[in-house]
């Protein structure tokens, strides 16, 4: 017998899915139920490597294998969220590119951010300062921040201000001297072949043979030995020493765990104000840099001190959010199925994220999305809806056809009713609690397609389609871009 | 021992990335020389640059003709060309994976006329992706996802198909170019289970070559494949991004990574970007590089082979090799 499992107990585990995934089909659900709920975060915290066919993805979309075009970068890395077994890692990934904001359009070759990517999906849950060292050698970073311009006797101050100010410690925590000094330490840290690089960039040049990809190279000629003060700490620092000395300091995980309560919990106040105004739960971001300096810097262990605090499992945590754009449209995918390689749903995909203001790998600025309320207006309600219309139209696609299994199952044999099938559709894709006008306009509508039924083939057929125009209208709701 | 003697030298390379429009190619995916040395390459192209889905017109001696066909469903159009192929009257076939079919076009260009549908049916594709016109000027297709080949008069009339997916002899999975020798034995790149197949004129099977790897004489889905007079074979291995060349026997001779120098095309277009130029001065094209992944190599090393999708020769055995992400051939001839 399969074990049944308790409303609140569901409504938690979906409500990690959604949180720290992408939501999660009815098969998904029961497996997290039987495991619980502490084990499915080590799980999430823990994934296995994805298995990524990307022969088949390069032979057939040969514009992912250059991964020069922005869409075709984007449509890859939609492509990897729809399809990971690993969802908590791939929402990393959003998390860190919101952070660590680097967009393709000044570096003009998507695969640079793809790089990138693959470096926060290797190391996003792993140790900050390793982290924090990466990303000060990740050639799409120095590209983006122009540390490739940053020279001994002649600094570029805008990789060393902003690994401070938004990849680090924040405003409020350093001097303009500890900028400085910061950008000394990087000297030296740059691409091979900079110049030629850097005016192809410049140019946004492809020729004469298609996009060179970057690498980083430390040339130790053109790095500042002399003494410097950084935080207080004097020596001949180098960028190694700065990431250290950066992730020491107090201010360090208060500013990574406020980041990580805006994108998992609640919605914060814009970056810019964070140094005059208090956390929303100052008690969370304490509990989450406890376990940041307990655990030796590791961020898998702030992600797990999170999840499993009451202010995270919260019922008032719960739909308290506003779904970005990518965040619709991935789960949306991932509910209908069927998408064994990139198609032309996930282009789509990446139109319609664009279209709401999030086009992956292209963030508006080195402070990424702000979300919350930014991300719908009515246009972008209508992008949202219309897509996930359009990707549940197919009753083909497997995600749809279990959906139609359970409701089938749920019939056992008899008629349903439309107050039942209304439940039904509300329970597989949330599970969504909606208002009485909402649930009495779906059940008023589902009345409207008769009582489903499986008794034949034509009833079948014609109940299959009632199901997905249900679950299309369902899917229009408030409470479905709600997460 | 053929092994110590045998040698190909870097010659020439045509090409230039057209992704607006212009000399040159964008994302090509296959091409095919005719007697009178006009070679014909097939772009993909991607969806931000879609006028230059197409065939374009080059010499080996870098003259540029313009382009044949277009991006669209209509007849002559194409949206994935993978595959060309020249019969005995130099007319143009085109294989198309995307919309199933074969196209014909004439000496000029014209378009003569295009059949297939999808399916699995005598006659139907579901992924054309090799195209070869044997002794008899009957016309193989590589149907991939069908894993097997079919064999057509040059009308489309079709006269037979052999293969199954697996990993058994004659057997395929996603199978992708095909090649004939002198004495008209065929050779098939199949390409998931990284190995070649040769087969007799009739389809029956003779030996297979290589192994899942990227050692001498492994393969990492190979592609496209050439065969010289000798019945050495040379192979685009797609995936381990270089091209090797084994004997009539199989045995691995040598293997080329790719060492391309700038087109004339290229020149003029850095002589005429000063900023260009002056930068290419102290450009270190070749470099040590933090990664075993051949992909990323290719990425980061201009002269490299970087999806090397096909392989050609000429008439006077010259080896031509199109690589999809660099937008170019490079010739290489024997030493």
């Amino acid at each position: 017998m399969p074990t049944v499992h308790s409303q609140q107990d569901v409504a938690l585990m979906a409500h990690l899915l959604r949180r720290a995934g992408f939501g999660a089909t009815l098969q998904e659900l029961d497996h997290c139920l039987d495991q619980g709920y502490e084990a499915t975060v080590e799980a999430l915290l823990n994934p296995q490597p994805d298995a990524v066919p990307e022969d088949l993805i390069r032979r057939y979309h040969v514009d992912q294998s250059d991964l020069r075009n922005h869409a075709a970068g984007a449509a890859y890395w939609i492509y990897r969220m729809v399809q990971t077994q690993a969802p908590l890692r791939e929402k990393m990934c959003l998390f860190w590119h919101r952070v660590f904001a680097t967009a393709a359009t000044k570096l003009i070759q998507a695969r640079m951010v793809a790089n990138q990517l693959d470096m926060f999906r290797e190391h996003g849950m792993g140790s900050f300062q390793d982290l924090l060292l990466r990303l000060s050698r990740d050639p799409a970073m120095m590209m983006w921040l122009d540390n490739q311009d940053n020279h001994k006797g002649s600094i570029n101050e805008n990789y060393g201000r902003e690994i401070l100010e938004l990849f680090s410690m924040g405003v409020g925590n350093y001097t303009e001297d500890d900028i400085k000094e910061c950008a000394r330490a990087f000297t030296g840290w740059r691409v091979v072949n900079p110049d030629y690089m850097s005016i192809r960039m410049r140019n946004n040049t492809a020729r004469p043979y298609g996009y060179i990809a970057w690498q980083f190279e430390y040339d130790d000629t053109d790095h500042d030995h002399d003494d410097k003060t950084f935080l207080g700490q004097v020596g001949d620092l180098n960028g190694e020493d700065v990431v250290a000395i950066i992730c020491r300091q107090e201010a360090t995980p208060r500013f990574i765990a406020r980041h990580l309560y805006h994108f998992f919990v609640a919605d914060e106040v814009p970056v810019p104000q964070w140094p005059h105004t208090e956390p929303r739960d100052p008690q969370a971001i304490d509990l989450m840099c406890q376990a940041y300096f307990d655990s030796d810097y590791d961020v898998s262990a702030m992600l797990r001190a999170m999840f499993n605090a009451d202010f995270f499992k919260s019922e008032a945590a719960r739909f308290a959010r506003i779904k970005s754009p990518v965040e619709m449209v991935v789960g949306t995918l991932r509910m209908a199925g069927g998408l064994e390689l990139p198609s032309t749903d996930t282009y789509a995909a990446v139109g319609v994220c664009a279209a709401m203001g999030q086009f992956p790998m292209n963030p508006p600025s080195v402070e990424g999305w702000q979300g919350g309320s930014e991300w719908i207006n009515t246009g972008a309600y209508v992008q949202r809806v219309n897509f996930a219309s359009r990707v549940l139209s197919d009753a083909s696609k497997p995600g749809i056809q279990a959906i139609i299994g359970r409701i089938r199952d749920l019939a056992n044999g008899r008629g349903l009713p439309a107050e039942e099938l209304v439940d039904a559709c509300l329970h597989v894709v949330g599970p969504l609690e909606v208002p009485d006008s909402t649930r009495d306009g779906l059940i008023e509508y589902a009345r409207s397609w008769g009582d489903v039924s499986f008794a034949d083939a034509a009833s079948t057929a014609q109940s299959e389609r009632t199901i997905v125009a249900l679950l299309q209208l369902v899917v229009t709701t408030q409470e479905y871009q709600m997460v | 021992m053929t092994t110590a003697t045998f040698q190909l030298q870097y010659s020439d390379a045509v090409g230039f990335v057209a992704d607006q429009g212009g000399r040159g190619f964008h994302l090509p995916m296959s091409m095919v020389i005719r007697g009178d040395g006009r070679i014909f390459v097939a772009s993909r192209s991607n969806t931000q640059a879609l006028d230059i889905v197409g065939i374009q017109m080059v010499t080996r001696g870098h003259e540029f003709f313009g382009q044949i066909g277009g991006y669209g469903r209509e007849p002559g159009k194409m949206i994935w060309p993978t595959a060309l192929a020249l019969d005995r009257d130099d007319n143009l076939y085109l294989a198309d994976d995307y919309l199933q079919r074969v196209t014909i076009y004439d000496r000029d260009g014209g378009v003569q006329g295009t059949w297939g549908t999808k399916g699995n049916g005598s006659g139907e594709f579901d992924g054309p992706s090799g195209l070869l016109f044997d002794a008899d000027d009957n016309l193989l297709v590589v149907d991939h996802r069908n894993h097997r080949i079919q064999k057509f008069t040059r009308d489309g009339q079709s006269l037979g198909t052999w293969g199954a997916y697996g990993d058994g002899d004659g057997q395929f999975n996603l199978p992708w170019g095909i090649t004939q020798d002198r004495e008209g034995f065929m050779y098939v790149a199949d390409w998931r289970n990284d190995r070649i197949q040769k087969f007799t004129p009739d389809g029956d099977f003779v030996a297979k070559f290589g192994a899942s790897g990227d050692g001498n004489g492994q393969f990492n889905r190979p592609s496209g494949l050439a065969v010289d007079a000798d019945g050495n074979l040379y192979v685009a291995d797609w995936g381990n991004q270089r091209v090797q060349v084994l004997d009539a026997a199989g045995n691995y001779l040598m293997q080329l990574r790719g060492e391309a120098k700038l087109s004339p095309w290229a020149q003029e277009y850095v002589a005429a970007n000063a900023d260009e130029l002056a930068a290419r001065a102290t450009y270190v094209p070749v470099f040590d590089v933090d990664t075993n992944d051949a992909n990323e190599v290719s990425a980061r090393i201009e002269p490299y082979f970087w999806d090397p999708v096909d392989v050609v020769l000429d008439d006077d055995e010259r080896v031509y090799v199109l690589e999809t992400s660099r937008h170019r051939f490079q010739i290489y001839e024997k030493a």
